[in-house]
């Protein structure tokens, strides 16, 4: 996997870890092992270690919070969602990810030249 | 036979044989200094600690109550190295060291000329400065640390002092997955300066 391809790729991805974040959070309240579920099987894949201190960062910037729920089998557990601001800059995102991807598709043709 | 030790994981108490124990402490340790300059680092480690309980005693055979290291490697595995978010407030030197991924040297500020001076904990006798000066100034270990003993009868004991300044204060090399974790003694020194650093930073901040 240490391809050259992949080492330029790797920023990419972890830049867009937040947005992946918020978009999964941003369709139900999850706790973080749901979290890791629900990336598992992408290009996302992450890891406690890395999420912990994310989803941290993401609720002092007050984009997430969270409630503590009773578990049958455990402690209580962390439920975290998105609040109104989270859900702004959510919109906010995927709006400009949608651009981005219009830009890349736009500058992959060639240029009209007008008759 | 084994010694067991009691440890308190997010305050709940938890049995593990010794190795397991230092393992732990050690990366424990780690995962604080990485989070150095983190504001919410007392809340992810406990996060982080609650999730090593469970993915142990998930782990453990029906009947058994103490945990190996059969049960941490994996767990802790699974968890993975802790990654610092890049903070808007400039972090410490010491926090630049730890998040720096096998960097040769240290942080920015760092000078480049030479090997950064760090305590390395991975292999240490007590807290890793011997090691940490032979490796800056490219020298044999042994050297360092019969030198060290030789000055410690010499200033009947007043290296000890010196020893515990620098301890202090030489920023800790980041722990590296790829050599040996560490003993107990310098996972315990570690654990216990990163301990002192954050009480002493809350103090003067």
């Amino acid at each position: 996997m240490n391809n050259p391809t992949e080492i330029k790729l790797a920023p990419l991805r972890k830049g867009l870890l937040e947005f992946v974040v918020l978009k999964i959070v941003g369709v139900e309240s999850l706790y973080v092992p749901d979290i890791l579920r629900r990336l598992a099987n992408t290009e996302f894949a992450t890891q406690e270690g890395t999420l912990y201190p994310l989803l941290s960062k993401l609720r002092r910037e007050d984009l997430v919070q969270y409630e503590w729920r009773e578990s049958e089998t455990g402690p209580p557990r962390k439920y975290y969602r998105l609040t109104t601001a989270g859900e702004a800059q959510l919109a906010t995102l995927d709006d400009y990810w949608t651009r981005i991807n219009r830009t890349l598709a736009g500058l992959g043709r060639s240029m009209e030249v007008p008759s | 036979m084994k010694r067991v030790i009691t440890a308190s994981l997010n305050r709940n108490a938890f049995q593990f044989e010794d190795d397991a124990y230092a393992r732990l402490e050690g990366w424990l340790a780690d995962a604080s200094a990485r989070l150095q300059g983190d504001p919410d680092r007392a809340e992810i480690l406990a996060d982080l600690e609650q999730s090593v309980a469970d993915k142990c005693t998930r782990r453990l055979p029906t009947g058994r109550t103490v945990i190996t290291l059969d049960e941490l490697v994996p767990a802790l595995q699974e968890i993975g190295h802790v990654e610092a978010v890049e903070s808007a407030s400039s972090a410490t030197a010491v926090a630049a060291g730890a998040s720096a991924e096998h960097g040769a040297t240290a942080g920015g500020a760092a000078p480049s000329a030479s090997i950064a001076l760090q305590q390395i904990s991975q292999g240490a006798w007590i807290s890793g400065v011997c090691l940490g000066l032979a490796r800056s100034a490219s020298i044999d270990a042994t050297l360092v640390r019969v030198i060290a003993l030789l000055l410690l009868f010499v200033t009947g004991g007043g290296l000890i002092l010196l020893y515990g300044v620098l301890m202090l204060i030489i920023p800790f090399a980041p722990i590296d997955p790829a050599q040996p974790p560490m003993k107990a003694l310098p996972a315990k020194c570690r654990a216990a300066i990163v301990y002192l650093r954050s009480k002493l930073s809350a103090l003067s901040g």
